[in-house]
């Protein structure tokens, strides 16, 4: 909120104007934001159930029996064929990272940048990315062609003296996103420890129990609180270049490879802009079905959440558009003969429609409508502009992998792509990320009260001059 | 301490809270003597108190660096161990060991400072503790030692300097 | 091993930069495009037989294949010389660094590319590596006879000595090691080296133009080292450095 002169009281007081239209300005006494927050935690109704059916269906068909098939009959089921050994499951593998990276980027970045307007949903976003880095888990398990001996690729002493082999990016891999995800799941538990307390205190029965396991005895000390505050101030600090390694090292999976439209340089800030692009986009998504679903989230997920959201989306999606021009310039000048043909290919081939509806919802619908400060407070909107987004990333992804993958350097064994029993295994990890959603979302409070709180106390509307002006100091 | 008695002075906000503490440290009590348990963190100089000590940054630093060994051995380790010619690259390779050393080094320093958060705090902790469930409702508690006969004279006087109530402190089960 | 090339090879040179201790060489103008060393190779080395639909979308199991090209349009067609395609056995192999669990090494005595059966998890990366997209993939169990029971009287034709792979695992063209190793034994029970001519990997011996030539590439002696210091010899995309073992004479009357 800027320190802008404007009368509070006035002829022309808009909406806009009226820093009780900030959730920072609009404090509650604990005790009732608290019971809000408990209240839409055991809020359920029919809607709910169904949907938690139809998404539990899903799971059980389209991942569990699918993923039985894949195993019992092999990769012979997917798409994949010579050249294109990586199909959708890579692509989800890249997509599901870039989703999670939504998670530490709020919490961690706008963090460590005190952009206060983060507090109400920190804790959303890093459910989104341990949920997100168990789908890519997930896929990546998926495309393995002898499954049960992937714990091979763990470097742990056994009988056979075997180690796995660290020069591979594979096992770089494997290392960044478990440690991404452990440090993550981490992350998201440290803040949650104060709310859990808060729940255990207004709970009974078995949710009582659970809160009262969790919360590991916080009370609230000088001490436990220096204590989390230290923790979670070197998370924050710390998870920023492990995120950016991350999907870096994600990245080098494909830039390692000699192959053409992979071998390239930009890779690794490329993908991490796109992961960043894809993953603040979803955060759009989940925050608007949260507040649409959810009783009593209005009051904590507000329009302004999504103007800040959206304005960093636009940035982003500029940096985005400027290493995409990049990593699409350089071959197109530099002429090499296979790099010319895979950009002719993805762009005037049979599916080159695919490539003109990426950069559409990539680039054209963020700037066409996040620019107007009216268009990003309405969430509805917002909720559109990150599906089509998304959208657009999956693309991305599937341009980079299948279709990159479909030319090399020998014309004799190029090979169209298409998905078969991939696409159900894909829905199913969708309905697995919104299964462990909606079930979270009533098993721990979703709105870090405690840092909202903590955020209100903070806020003031100082007087300076004749004018009110909100300003934030630090309590802590 | 036989001769006193721990109560539990619960304030409504941060303005009383920090004058409860200063009638307490007129009253003689010392630093020590006082905890101040709180629904979300409240600096303790803002209260009058002296900033507590941490270990969880020097625990963390040790994490770092066993991360940092862990990854040395995984990348330069495991091929002494266990050599094998891979596609003309050198055994031992240099920007490998960027990579993974700077993976385990960050995942030494935020594994030891989550592990070191609960060993510095206790956790997990499942004993009764001295607690009250106003104070995940905001308020602030502190909880002191007050020698015993002299419990009406505090009382009194932090009623006086705005606690809502003060009450006897009971280890109950969280 | 370090890599031993620092500048760049280019085709004149490409004869006397080639190191390493088995090599091949296919003469493409002798090569019919009959593919007996296809047919000869799978039956070798246990190759699966995918069936029509997979093979037509793009799993073909074959270790070799016979790339065949054309200049113009019909009527004006012109044939250029057919190419077999093997694993290239590369001394700086690409597939080799990006295995994640050592599946695909190389071999200091032989100079050669192997690949682990037993090790293989199925990741692929190896294959996406591959520049000559050489290596091959099991996507199911072909040769399961307790899933195809067309295959139990054809498992009477297995080489006893290659493993036969079962789904996940990527296999590829070894130089018929299995007949390498064979002859160094022999020729170490009767305490001698191998003599030239020895070693015949399935392709070369099936082939009736005698378009392969394999052998030792670091003995000049060799037919295949002589083979390869002519005018008409070439590798296989060169410029990517993977310092292949085969080396194909092309560009002859």
């Amino acid at each position: 909120m800027s320190a802008i002169a404007k009368p509070l009281v006035g002829s022309h007081t808009t909406e806009q104007e009226d820093p009780r239209e900030h959730l920072m300005h609009d404090p509650l006494p604990r005790g009732e934001m608290n019971a809000m927050v408990m209240d839409s935690m055991h809020t359920t109704t029919w809607k709910y159930w169904t949907l938690a059916g139809i998404l539990a269906f899903l799971v059980v068909t389209c991942l569990v029996y699918a993923w039985y098939i894949l195993i019992m009959q092999g990769l012979g089921v997917t798409g994949d064929n010579r050249p294109v050994y990586w199909g959708i499951f890579l692509v989800n593998v890249v997509f599901w990272i870039g989703i999670s990276h939504a998670g530490t980027f709020i919490s961690a970045i706008l963090r460590v940048l005190k952009i206060e307007s983060r507090r109400p949903f920190t804790r959303a976003a890093e459910l989104m990315t341990t949920f997100g880095l168990v789908q890519a888990g997930l896929s990546v398990f998926m495309h393995m062609g002898r499954v049960w001996l992937s714990y091979w690729l763990i470097p742990i002493p056994n009988e056979r003296t075997i180690w796995p082999d660290f020069h591979s990016p594979l096992m770089w891999d494997f290392m960044a996103i478990n440690t991404y995800l452990l440090c993550s799941t981490m992350y998201l538990f440290l803040p949650l420890i104060p709310d859990i307390a808060m729940a255990r205190d207004r709970s009974t029965g078995w949710r009582k129990t659970f809160y009262r396991i969790l919360a590991i005895g916080f009370r609230g000390t000088e001490g436990e609180w220096k204590n989390l505050k230290t923790a979670m101030n070197i998370f924050a600090f710390a998870i920023i270049p492990v995120m950016f390694s991350v999907h870096t090292i994600v990245s080098w999976d494909f830039a390692m490879a000699t192959r053409p439209g992979w071998s390239s340089t930009v890779f690794g800030p490329y993908f991490v802009i796109g992961a960043l692009h894809s993953g603040m986009a979803a955060v759009a998504v989940v925050l608007f079905m949260i507040r649409s679903t959810m009783k009593n989230m209005k009051y904590f997920i507000r329009p302004e959440h999504f103007d800040t959201l959206a304005k960093l989306s636009l940035m982003v999606s500029m940096a985005w558009a400027y290493f995409y021009f990049n990593d699409y310039l350089v071959p197109w000048y530099g002429g090499d003969k296979w790099e010319k043909i895979l950009q002719d290919f993805t762009q005037r081939g049979p599916i080159g429609w695919l490539w003109y509806f990426m950069l559409f919802c990539n680039i054209v619908v963020p700037w066409s409508i996040l620019w107007n400060k009216k268009w990003r407070r309405t969430p509805w909107l917002m909720a559109v502009v990150g599906l089509l987004i998304n959208i657009g990333m999956w693309i991305e992804r599937y341009v980079i992998i299948p279709e990159a993958l479909t030319i090399n350097r020998m014309p004799f064994t190029w090979q169209i792509y298409i998905p078969k029993l991939e696409i159900f295994l894909t829905i199913g990890t969708f309905a697995l990320f919104f299964l462990l959603y909606l079930l979270a979302s009533r098993l721990i409070p979703l709105i870090p009260v405690w840092e909202v709180q903590e955020g209100q106390e903070g806020h003031i509307l100082r007087k300076i001059g004749k004018a009110h002006i909100p300003t934030v100091s630090e309590i802590d | 301490m036989s001769d006193s008695r721990m109560l539990l002075a619960i304030f409504e906000d941060i303005e009383p809270a920090s004058k409860g503490i200063d009638t307490l440290h007129n009253l003689g009590l010392s630093e020590d003597q006082m905890n101040v348990i709180s629904g979300i963190p409240v600096k303790e100089t803002i209260l009058g108190r002296r900033p507590s000590r941490t270990h969880v940054g020097i625990i963390a630093m040790s994490g770092a660096v066993l991360g940092l060994l862990l990854g040395l051995f995984l990348i330069y380790g495991i091929p002494f161990l266990f050599p094998l010619d891979a596609g003309g690259q050198p055994i031992y390779p240099v920007p490998e060991g960027f990579i993974i050393c700077f993976e385990m080094t960050m995942l030494g320093l935020m594994g030891f400072a989550f592990l070191g958060m609960f060993v510095d705090s206790g956790f997990p902790s499942y004993t009764p503790k001295e607690y009250v469930p106003q104070i995940s409702d905001g308020r602030i508690a502190v909880l002191f030692h007050c020698p015993s006969g002299k419990q009406k004279g505090f009382i009194d006087a932090l009623m006086k300097s705005g606690a809502q109530s003060v009450i006897p402190a009971e280890a109950n089960q969280l | 091993m370090a890599n031993d090339i620092q500048s760049p090879v280019n085709k004149s040179n490409a004869a006397q930069q080639v190191q390493g201790k088995w090599g091949m060489v296919v003469d493409q103008d002798l090569c019919t495009g009959c593919q007996a060393c296809v047919a000869a190779c799978s039956m070798e080395n246990n190759v699966p037989f995918v069936g029509e639909v997979d093979a037509g979308y793009g799993r073909n199991m074959q270790w070799i294949r016979i790339e065949r090209f054309w200049q113009g349009s019909f009527p004006e067609v012109k044939m250029v010389p057919f190419q077999p395609v093997m694993c290239q056995n590369c001394h700086n192999a690409p597939c080799e660094p990006v295995c994640p669990v050592y599946a695909s090494v190389h071999s200091l005595s032989e100079d050669l590319n192997l690949q682990v059966y037993n090790r293989c998890v199925g990741t692929r990366y190896c294959a996406n590596n591959c520049p000559y997209q050489a290596r091959t993939f099991n996507w199911r169990d072909y040769q399961d006879a307790r899933q195809r029971p067309e295959l139990v009287t054809l498992q009477n034709q297995l080489n006893p000595d290659v493993t036969v792979r079962r789904r996940g695992v990527m296999e590829k063209c070894t130089f018929c090691i299995q007949r390498i190793r064979h002859a160094e034994d022999t020729a170490e029970s009767e305490n001698r080296d191998i003599r030239d001519g020895e070693v015949v990997p399935a392709c070369a011996q099936a082939c009736p133009a005698s378009a392969i030539t394999f052998g030792r590439i670091d003995d000049p002696t060799t037919k295949v080292s002589q083979a390869a210091v002519t005018s008409r010899a070439s590798h296989l995309l060169e410029d990517l450095g993977t310092i292949p073992h085969v080396t194909y004479l092309a560009g002859g009357a």
